[in-house]
């Protein structure tokens, strides 16, 4: 039994709400030894990597910012399937310490599935800045799991964080911790845990309380690609079960789920938060938001940081891509000289100069723009300005049937369309972004300037650049007229597009970090 | 009662309206009800609105409202309780008709229920009571409660900067409802509007201890009763 568990590589999970510094413990865990890819079917990244660790090879991988495991987007939908059929052997919830009551939902979560969780209070040193303590003993009691301080970007709290990992991994407990529901919901609760224990056996690998909470709180599908089928007297005791909780209370059962699971974690916070000052202590955080979201600073300001986002891209990136085009034609030329030397036909000389080398130089002339505004836009988010960005200017983009967050991508169109088209990602909801990306392409680039000016100078000598700035504008209109159309008849059917955000804390990013994620990214393209 | 008697009309005012409707023509019209209140129709329209998510009436687009069950039962009482005011002005305070009239139709709204009770109990007590008139005793029943403390409610898009609200009621659809929830916007936490962005939308929140933001179309699903600091 020792030799195969020597044998066996086990696999992490990293599950946390965005902003709570998972990125960065990521990178502490497996340093350059990551690898970013795509989540089959989603556009949503993977992320993986490994640990060594004592002679073995660990598997992380990081899962999607999520605030919950509902699948109701793609983020939680890749996280939750991912839980649920590849079982990984310890879960890591990092939870962001200044923001614990909300960050515990999805622990939560975590227990009720009875997932192994280990929890990484990360941010540790901001709590003394806002002059709250946790007593981390009594969070361990009571969520009976470990429970490890940590300021992953200081590397805080690392060593002990692993080896907590690894006792886990080695002897997964199984804590099971119970969550008591409201009274409306608990002995239905019961009575179906009880129905599933005597009719289902081939679902023993998940908690029969799970499967049950799925099946009430509205996940059918879910339950049913677990165990393959529902007897009949299951999904019946389901519906009159939910049936008489609605009526009795005249809520959702999901509602009164989550609001249970929120009363739990008050019990939690009453006992284990010993001083909130979160009334007196204005923070940095606040004090800066009064500038940057003030009423008559927050546009300007707004403008110049996307002003400097569009020179950073294009100034800094246009002569680094002048030096790969110069470079592969070099190389076009050096390869066709000496192919010729060599006797080779004509067809294969083509087919190395234009077709590979041309080809592979085409694409990667891209890389400077694209890896500078990828840049740029994680340092506004992991600072937390992005937020904020998103929020100054959502009325102006709402018009449209856009999101705040298109701005960026829109405004990048103007330059290049392709890096434009990649900083749609930090668009949650796919509808927003799939408008977004297709009317892109009508923000008219810089490469079509000197086309533009060539047919103008011809058919339109008098008013030459009325006309240019009007094919601008053209594009521009189009734009929104599309965004209209594809928001109320296309589009139509997909997950309903909201702006409920969070606002998260300013935080100084770390130049370091970007470094490792983006060497990451870069693979990722190719 | 004119709309110059108070600055706002509390749904309260909305419910006995058309409970009055409800009794001389059977059919409530929006036009009706505008008339009675004496306020525009469009003011009617977004109350209806309201009135709709909390569950007090039904309206099939555009046409006439019906009151629910619930509605019916609450603009009953709201009516009971202006007579049972009323009758204890004239009855023992003797203050003219129509005075009485209007200071009840003021005093109503923010009376207990307890106090209420107490002057039916007085009134039934000294036999100036005709049982068949009045709905019968308001029963100090917890739904109940919550019900008429319902009819004060804000939703959070009114709410404004620097106040604080406590959550009654999340009437979103279910994929924006589930977001709520995940956020922790649920029903019974604390909610404070802290800012606004500079072009009015979207708006900024403190709940459970983080900032929030939404946009006001999103806010004014969010039911909320106004909590004094």
């Amino acid at each position: 039994m020792d030799n195969k568990k020597k044998e066996k590589i086990f696999t992490i999970a990293l599950v946390g709400n965005p902003n709570s510094g998972k990125t960065v413990i990521f990178n502490n865990l497996t340093g350059s030894r990551q690898h970013v890819g795509n989540w089959p079917g989603v556009t949503v990244e993977k992320k993986e990597g490994k640990l060594f660790y004592r002679k073995r090879i660990i598997n992380v991988i990081d899962l999607p910012g999520i605030y919950s495991l509902n699948a109701q987007s793609e983020d939680e939908k890749v996280a939750r399937d991912y839980l649920v059929f590849n079982k990984p052997d310890v879960v890591v919830n990092i939870i962001d310490s200044s923001n614990l009551e909300r960050n515990l939902y999805l622990t939560t979560m975590l227990l009720e599935m009875g997932m192994n969780v280990v929890i990484a209070l990360n941010m540790y040193d901001e709590c003394n800045a806002r002059k709250i303590k946790i007593d981390i003993k009594k969070l361990t009691d009571i969520l009976r799991i470990p429970v490890v301080p940590t300021i992953a970007t200081k590397k805080i709290g690392m060593k002990e964080l692993i080896s907590k990992i690894y006792e886990v991994m080695l002897n997964p407990s199984k804590c099971n911790l119970e969550i008591k529901y409201k009274s409306e919901i608990e002995s239905d609760l019961d009575f179906m845990e009880n129905m599933i224990k005597d009719y289902l056996t081939d679902s023993v690998d998940y908690p029969a309380r799970w499967i049950a909470l799925k099946l009430i709180e509205g996940e059918p599908e879910l339950v049913k690609q677990i165990v393959k089928s529902l007897p009949e007297i299951i999904t019946n005791k389901r519906k009159e079960i939910i049936n008489n909780i609605e009526n009795s209370s005249g809520e959702d059962v999901y509602v009164l789920i989550s609001e249970s699971r929120y009363d739990f974690i008050k019990n939690i916070i009453r006992d284990v938060i010993i001083h909130d000052n979160e009334e007196s202590v204005t923070s940095v955080s606040d004090k800066i938001d009064r500038i940057v979201t003030n009423k008559f600073l927050g546009i300007p300001i707004f403008l110049i940081i996307m002003f400097g986002i569009f020179a950073i891209t294009f100034k800094l990136g246009d002569p680094l891509k002048g030096w790969i085009e110069v470079f592969f034609e070099w190389l076009s030329k050096i390869a066709s000289a000496g192919l010729t030397n060599l006797g080779a036909p004509g067809l294969l000389i083509s087919l190395i100069t234009k077709g590979i080398i041309g080809g592979l130089g085409s694409v990667l002339v891209f890389l400077p723009n694209i890896f500078l505004l990828f840049l740029a836009i994680s340092l506004l988010e992991d600072s937390g300005y992005m937020a904020r960005a998103a929020y100054v200017i959502d009325r102006f983009m709402h018009l449209f049937g856009l999101h705040g967050k298109a701005f960026i991508p829109l405004l990048i169109g103007f330059g290049c369309n392709v890096p434009a088209v990649m900083a749609t990602r930090t668009l949650d909801n796919k509808k927003d972004r799939l408008i977004t990306i297709l009317i892109n392409p009508l923000m008219s680039c810089s490469a079509r300037l000197p086309v533009y000016i060539l047919f103008t100078g011809v058919f339109f000598k008098k008013s030459q650049s009325l006309i240019v700035f009007s094919l601008y504008i053209l594009g521009i209109l189009l734009a929104i007229i599309m965004a209209f159309i594809l928001n109320r008849f296309i589009y139509k059917g997909e997950e309903e597009s909201f702006f409920i955000m969070e606002l998260p804390p300013y935080r100084v990013p770390t130049i370091k970090e970007h470094f490792n994620s983006y060497v990451g990214k870069r693979q990722c393209l190719y | 009662m004119s709309k110059s008697d108070f600055l706002n009309l509390a749904l309260e005012d909305y419910l006995k309206a058309m409970l009055n409707i409800y009794d001389s023509e059977k059919i409530i019209k929006v036009s009706e009800i505008a008339k009675k209140l004496n306020i525009s129709k469009a003011s009617v329209t977004q109350t209806i609105a309201k009135l709709k998510k909390l569950g007090f009436v039904n309206q099939e687009s555009y046409g006439p409202v019906t009151l629910t069950f619930t509605g019916m039962e609450t603009a009953k009482r709201i009516r009971d309780k202006n007579k049972l005011i009323k009758k204890f002005l004239t009855e023992i305070l003797d203050v003219d008709d129509k005075i009485a009239e209007r200071d009840a139709c003021l005093i109503e709204h923010v009376l207990s229920i307890t106090t209420i009770n107490k002057m039916y109990e007085f009134l039934k007590k000294i036999e100036k009571l005709n049982d068949e008139n009045y709905f019968g005793k308001i029963n100090i029943d917890a739904k109940e409660e919550e019900i008429m403390e319902t009819i004060k409610v804000k939703t959070l898009k009114e709410l404004g900067k620097g106040h604080k609200g406590k959550i009654i009621k999340v009437a979103a659809k279910s994929a924006i409802k589930k977001r709520f929830l995940e956020m922790g916007v649920t029903n019974g936490s604390e909610i404070e509007i802290t800012g606004i962005a500079p072009l009015g939308d979207p708006i900024e929140v403190l709940i459970r201890g983080y900032k929030l933001s939404l946009r006001k179309s999103e806010a004014a699903d969010i039911f909320v009763e106004e909590i004094n600091k």
